[in-house]
């Protein structure tokens, strides 16, 4: 929230500008604001010094100097109006003290730091006005005044926070979407490349296969690994990509099938890593996979025979699981549930609710 | 006694791999490649069991089980394919195959599944498996005349866990049962399908077909 600029006005002045600069800064008339002025001049000669302090300020941009000078004008304008003395040095003091603090913390929040002092000022000032003889509306009005400038940055800085969290939030799940991608296309493919490393052919094939995804899914939207548009399909391919790459056999078995939407997209590449998983660690040649598609939700199970494994022994590195699989289908309002034991197999299942159902 | 089987399809290739796999665990007494020769070499051989492909050139599957059940009611029927639609497996098993396994299958399993479908067994495949419970879908039922028309809860379950790929030993073990409670409830999954006279088989064929 950006204040309009003050600029002097070259061209309309009559003094040094300033009337006119505020009139196009505020876009209003400029005759307007010369007759504030005027006004203001009237008050003890309060008028002239806001526009020494405005014309310093637009000048040299001296805050400090400006605001020095419009608190002395303020305190003019008031002893003009009938404040008694002590009555106006106190509300110099608040005003003094809420600029100090905000200056200095700008904000009440817990973990940012508050000025004391300026607190202390203003409290001193509010201590010196109500007792001073002011007129009876004054002293609540000062220390409501006070409140709002306090308060009311603090309530705008938490609501600039809140958005700043749900965009940071959001970041971070597509930072997580990406990285799962990532980890299951690019990752993969470059362990294999390693392993393959005296077949150029193969390496060629690998290489080119997966610059064909990532197009894919960088410009043309597609689900990585497969452009299907039914769960069978999608399944058919990743099933069958797994096969390719890893050498083992995939017997797919389903139950009904459904167009891919966003949510059954998760399922399918969680899936597919389960494949991928299974067939790199679990020892065996074959994998199962079900699918089974509901009215209201879509399951997928996959399931080896193979070596198992204890969920504590997982390295923390290791991203597979947590992230492709479990995060991924909690991101798509589904769960994934894995059941292993070291020498016993595993199975993974999948679920996720059916748009509309949900 | 090893079990005497013919072996139906249309690869000449997919023939020699099965023969080699199957090794000595059978014996093989005829080889055909289409509808044509198959008929008459069953009749002839009188198999325990035959190993038939869904799609053969000149014909279905179903179309060698329909021209020789008749004949020889003895003979039991493996559908093996590769992968087909699902309308097709169903259309042999309702012929009167005793169950369906695709052609990934080892060596060893395949061994198995024959032997059980020599002794009157059922043998499904996961694929088969998830045929069926799509074909009998809850809430699809129209008429609902007969208890033919409806899986029971234990029969699907027990589907379902085939479909995943469990074995019937493992199926019995985490449901409780024993394994010839397994096979009994999958036995009557096939009659079911077999005999069944529901119009959901057919509109479900009907909408497969035009998906």
């Amino acid at each position: 929230m950006a204040l309009p600029r003050l600029a002097l006005d070259g061209e309309r002045r009559v003094v040094a500008g300033v009337c006119g600069g505020i009139a196009r800064a505020l876009g209003a008339d400029v005759t307007l604001v010369r007759v504030v002025f005027a006004v203001l001049a009237l008050g003890g000669g309060a008028g002239i010094l806001v526009y020494l302090a405005l014309w310093a300020y637009a000048r040299a941009r001296r805050a400090w100097f400006a605001v020095l000078l419009a608190v002395v004008a303020s305190a003019l304008v008031l002893s003009a109006v009938g404040l008694s003395g002590s009555g106006v040095l106190g509300l110099v003091l608040v005003a003094a003290g809420l600029w100090l603090a905000l200056r200095r913390g700008g904000s009440l929040r817990p973990d940012t730091r508050v000025s004391y002092w300026g607190l202390a000022l203003a409290a001193v000032g509010v201590a010196i006005a109500v007792p001073g003889g002011t007129p009876t509306l004054l002293a609540p009005g000062a220390i409501g005044a006070a409140l709002v400038l306090l308060v009311g940055p603090w309530l705008w800085r938490l609501v600039l926070d809140r958005d700043a969290e749900r965009s940071a939030r959001v970041r971070s799940e597509e930072r997580a979407e990406v990285a799962a991608r990532v980890h299951d296309s690019v990752l993969q493919t470059l362990a294999l490349i390693q392993r393959h490393a005296q077949e150029p052919q193969r390496v060629a094939a690998l290489a080119r296969r997966q610059e064909r995804e990532l197009r894919g899914w960088l410009y043309g939207d597609l689900p990585i690994g497969n452009g299907a548009a039914s769960v069978v399909a999608a399944l058919s391919a990743a099933a069958a990509d797994v096969e390719e790459v890893h050498g083992v056999r995939v017997e797919l078995a389903t139950a009904g099938d459904c167009p891919v939407d966003e949510r059954v997209e998760a399922a399918v590449l969680a899936a597919r890593e389960a494949m991928t998983n299974a067939a790199k660690f679990a020892g065996v040649g074959e994998i199962d996979v079900y699918a089974e598609v509901t009215e209201d939700a879509v399951a997928v199970f996959v399931r080896d025979r193979g070596s198992g494994f204890d969920r504590a022994g997982v390295p923390p590195g290791r991203r597979g699981l947590v992230d492709s699989v479990e995060r991924r289908l909690e991101r798509a309002g589904g769960c994934a549930t894995i059941t292993s034991a070291p020498g016993e197999g595993t199975e993974v299942e999948l679920r996720v609710p059916r748009d509309g159902s949900s | 006694m090893k079990p005497r089987i013919v072996l139906v399809d249309d690869h000449a290739l997919f023939l020699a791999g099965v023969r080699a796999e199957l090794g000595d665990a059978v014996e093989v007494v005829g080889t055909a490649g289409t509808v044509a020769d198959a008929v008459p070499l069953i009749k002839e051989a009188d198999p325990d069991v035959v190993l038939l492909d869904v799609h053969l050139p000149d014909g279905g599957g179903d179309a060698v089980i329909n021209a020789v059940a008749l004949e020889r009611p003895a003979v039991r029927f493996l559908a093996l394919s590769v992968s087909d639609a699902a309308e097709d497996v169903i259309a042999v098993i309702r012929a009167g195959a005793r169950g369906y396994v695709t052609k990934t299958i080892s060596g060893e399993e395949l061994a198995q599944a024959i032997e059980r479908v020599r002794s009157g067994d059922a043998v499904f495949s996961p694929r088969l498996a998830g045929f069926v419970l799509d074909a009998f879908r809850a809430g699809e039922r129209v008429g609902g005349d007969s208890e033919l028309d409806e899986l029971t809860a234990r029969e699907r379950e027990v589907l379902q866990l085939i479909a995943r790929g469990y074995m019937y030993k493992e199926i019995a073990a985490r449901l409780h049962l024993s394994v010839k409670t397994v096979e009994s409830h999958v036995s009557s999954v096939l009659r079911k399908l077999q005999l069944s006279s529901r119009h959901e088989l057919t509109r479900w064929a009907t909408r497969h077909r035009l998906v």
